[in-house]
């Protein structure tokens, strides 16, 4: 019987202990999503240009994903400030860390892969330039090529809005001013999404030929979405010439991130279409 | 792995089994080892109809196949099998779309350790923590691949240990983890080893893991704070004596908000219990539960038929005849009560009502409710309160009273009538409650050794009416027919119609030939199948409607 007592009761304390899952108080259900930013009238962007962003997905087990990388890099020394690149890590197993690495996805990224399908296409490297769709279907491809064609087409058309953002590190946050100048009229919602990256990180990654190079470095990576992912909503009435301004403050950098290595990365975008009509980036200060 | 790559695999592994095969065959076994295996073709062409609602088929053939190898060399076992989805049958997702090898494993097993690496399927207790199983027919496989191991390390005691992913189409999600335990009392203490009252104790343990995701909360600019380990447990005991049998399981869930539940913060738990006796020639079984949020899923943001973790019993009846089973029970995993009663008496022979072969006798009722819940909120909050004992609107009850009577030697005729109640909302849409009759005679004569007729009739008569803005085919008063005729052993041909006579609308025949030799089978239909659910377990899935020809091979060798 002390036996029966014995396992039973070791079989409850393994139970006890394992149930020790995630628990939320309930004054903590919901949190805040993103930095939403108070809007002032601005004093207009200086800079009119139209620019492009091209998001990759990718992953350090992806053996592709290097060729891409070499392509992404190409395009940006072609088109300079005009084409800006971020590189998202989603949870697909191409992204699993090797050995201690540290994993390089967010939970932003991964939202993202699963919205625009690339986590369901399980096709890795991914793209999308500017957020650009066709009858509804996202215009995803596999960066290794074709990445020009896409940027051209972005590019070549008349900016609707200018953007430009500036970041300055405090004590123990970012200050971030995001100005927004409307070159046509825009009846739709439009939304500002602003991004942390940080460049020069060294992770494992899988070759083309399969070997592992423990030397990689890895740029563009997309650390946090410091907005909602969707973007907080642009206070204007969508009138051209119609000057904005917001400033947001981020404090939830990882004390891993070097901070240093980091940049911010700003896009206007259509509330609905979620198309990118134009983006900006900055160095933190 | 993406698809290149998988279908690399998939063509490796296919020479690699048909090396295995051959070799089988002309070697009487692999190193000393044997290979058996199985292998189920489906197909079906579908036209269109207006009357029914079927469509023209793009592909004009559509095909589920499969084929299941397994080689056992002593307490070693390894196994695949390759699916095919060229594209999937009506009714079955279209993410199933391909083909490749779904499942594969190696194990090794012996009285007191067993370990299994890749594909697995197990259940803890009766499934309320965790059941990884498959049903071909509903589409569903929730296989998880990683690692099982069990354990006994003394008679009367098992312990199992898992963790793995869970199949989700061609691809795996989640991450759960599982340990379960079972003490037979009777085996460990040695003074009860002869006892006529077995005891048997056991609990369970499942968590998963998830990433964080921004699920966006009804407050513009925030977010639901996620769990990223939820964990259910559960304990449960079975009790025996003589003809008597008790078994009682409660499970407990931890906050776990998934678009199942609308993203609320609820604890969720189940309570089912079972009381049975039996003695020959009668049995007597009541089992009652009640589930409240426990829908349990490794991908919190998934809808569908897969991913599910755990299962909860159904406690309804698994009607076979059509009528009966026209209106299937579909568990609510997010809140349920219900009863169920089933007796089964054989009046002997040579008695009043047994006469001269005796005559079966089977009764079952059961009745299923919502729970009587106080609304809290939405998403994002704890979502309602529910009274444990207090019941909500009635989602379904039935009840059967089914009489088996041999007339002479050759012939057999069993009469059935059945109730069923049934409340559209647990398909998800509003309407009136149906209140459906049944009535059923099924005679079989046996002609001979070899030939073997059987007829069926089948009426139904609804207080439902076919409404074209909700378009539930199901409606109205029925009436079917059915013969079926099996001879040399071998054959079968089958006919039978289906005939909305009154309020509803739709004429459904199928006729139906089938030929078995050895372990070899193979069946052709043609005629109409009606759109609506079925369901196995209570778990369900749609059914399209199809007009057409079916057609399976099976095989196993």
């Amino acid at each position: 019987m002390k036996t029966i007592f014995r396992l039973f009761s070791i079989t409850l304390c393994a139970i006890a202990l394992f149930s020790s899952c995630d628990k939320i108080e309930s004054d903590n259900y919901i949190v805040f999503s993103g930095a939403e930013g108070e809007w002032y009238s601005g004093n207009g962007v200086s800079d009119k240009s139209q620019r492009a962003l091209i998001e990759k997905y990718t992953g350090v087990r992806c053996v592709n994903c290097p060729v891409a990388d070499t392509a992404i890099n190409t395009a940006v020394g072609q088109y300079g400030d005009k084409l800006i690149a971020i590189a998202i890590h989603d949870s697909s197993s191409f992204t699993l860390p090797f050995g201690s690495n540290p994993r390089l996805s967010t939970p932003d990224g991964q939202a993202w892969s699963l919205f625009f399908g690339v986590r369901s296409a399980a096709m890795y490297p991914n793209a999308l330039v500017s957020r650009t769709s066709t009858g509804g279907t996202w215009d995803l491809f596999t960066p290794t090529s074709g990445i020009n064609s896409r940027v051209d087409n972005v590019l070549s058309q008349p900016a609707q809005v200018a953007i430009d953002v500036n970041a300055t590190r405090l004590d123990n946050s970012i200050s971030i001013t995001a100005d927004i100048e409307l070159l046509q009229n825009i009846s739709d919602k439009m939304t500002l999404t602003l991004l942390i990256m940080e460049d020069s990180i060294n992770a494992t990654q899988l070759m083309p030929d399969g070997s592992r190079n423990n030397e990689y470095i890895h740029n563009h990576i997309l650390r946090d979405v410091i907005t909602d992912i969707w973007g907080t909503d642009i206070d204007c009435n969508g009138t051209a010439g119609e000057k904005k301004m917001a400033t947001f403050s981020y404090s939830e950098f990882d004390n891993t991130w070097i901070l240093d290595n980091c940049h911010i990365v700003a896009f206007v975008s259509m509330k609905d279409s979620r198309t990118i009509l134009n983006v900006a980036e900055c160095e933190i200060d | 792995m993406n698809r290149r790559s998988r279908t690399i695999f998939t063509a490796s592994l296919l020479l690699g089994l048909q090396s295995i095969t051959i070799g089988s065959l002309n070697a009487q076994g692999i190193l000393g080892g044997s290979v058996t295996g199985n292998v189920q073709f489906d197909g079906q062409l579908s036209r269109r109809d207006s009357v029914i609602g079927s469509s023209d088929v793009p592909e004009k053939l559509l095909s589920n196949a499969r084929a299941d190898i397994l080689y056992t060399n002593g307490n070693f076992s390894a196994g695949l099998r390759y699916e095919a989805y060229l594209n999937p049958m009506l009714g079955f997702n279209s993410q199933y779309t391909g083909q490749g090898i779904a499942n594969y494993f190696v194990s090794y097993k012996t009285q007191t350790f067993a370990v299994t690496a890749g594909h697995f399927y197990e259940q803890f207790g009766n499934g309320m923590t965790l059941r990884a199983y498959e049903d071909r027919y509903l589409g569903l496989d929730n296989a998880i691949r990683g690692l099982n191991v069990m354990y006994r390390p003394t008679n009367g005691i098992t312990l199992k240990a898992l963790a793995g992913q869970q199949r989700y189409y061609w691809d795996t999600r989640g991450l759960v983890r599982g340990l379960d335990a079972e003490f037979s009392l009777n085996d460990i203490v040695k003074p009860w080893n002869e006892s006529k009252t077995r005891l048997t104790l056991g609990g369970s343990f499942v968590s998963k893991y998830e990433d964080d995701e921004t699920i966006p909360a009804d407050i513009s600019g925030f977010k639901l704070n996620l769990p990223k380990n939820v964990g259910a447990a559960s304990v449960r005991m079975d009790l025996a004596h003589g003809g008597f049998g008790l078994q009682a399981e409660y499970a407990h869930k931890g906050q776990d908000p998934t678009v199942m539940n609308d993203f609320i913060y609820k604890n969720g738990e189940a309570l089912w219990v079972s009381a049975s006796y039996s003695q020959k020639g009668l049995s007597a079984n009541i089992q009652a539960k009640r589930v409240d949020n426990m829908g349990f899923k490794s991908v919190r943001s998934v809808t569908g038929e897969m991913l599910y973790i755990n299962y909860t019993p159904a406690i309804t009846k698994q009607h076979t005849y059509a009528f009966l089973s026209m209106y299937p029970y579909a568990t609510q995993s997010t809140g349920e009560m219900g009863l169920q009663a089933d007796f089964m008496y054989k009046f002997k022979k040579e008695t009043l009502l047994g006469g001269k072969y005796g005559t079966d006798l089977h009764f079952n009722a059961s009745l299923i409710t919502g729970l009587d819940t106080t609304r809290i909120g939405g998403k994002g909050t704890d979502g309602y309160s529910s009274s444990f004992f207090g019941t909500g609107d009635t989602y379904y009850g039935d009840l059967s009273l089914e009489i088996a009577k041999k007339i002479n030697s050759k012939v057999k005729l069993t009469a059935t009538y059945g109730y069923v109640l049934f409340n559209p909302i647990v398909e998800g849409h509003q309407g009136e409650m149906h209140h459906n009759h049944v009535a059923i005679a099924d005679l079989t004569w046996k002609i001979n050794r070899k030939n073997v007729l059987r007829f069926e009739a089948e009426w139904m008569g609804s207080d439902s009416k076919y409404d074209p803005n909700v378009d539930d085919k199901r409606a109205g008063d029925w009436i079917m027919g059915l013969v079926e005729y099996n001879f040399t052993s071998a054959w079968f041909v089958s006919i039978s119609d289906q005939y909305a006579y009154n309020d509803g609308i739709g004429n459904y025949y199928n006729i139906s030939v089938g030929y078995t030799h050895n372990a070899t089978r193979l069946q052709i239909g043609y005629g109409k199948q009606r759109e609506g659910i079925i369901c196995i377990g209570g778990v369900c899935r749609q059914v399209p409607a199809s007009n057409g020809l079916t057609f399976s091979l099976t095989t196993s060798f």
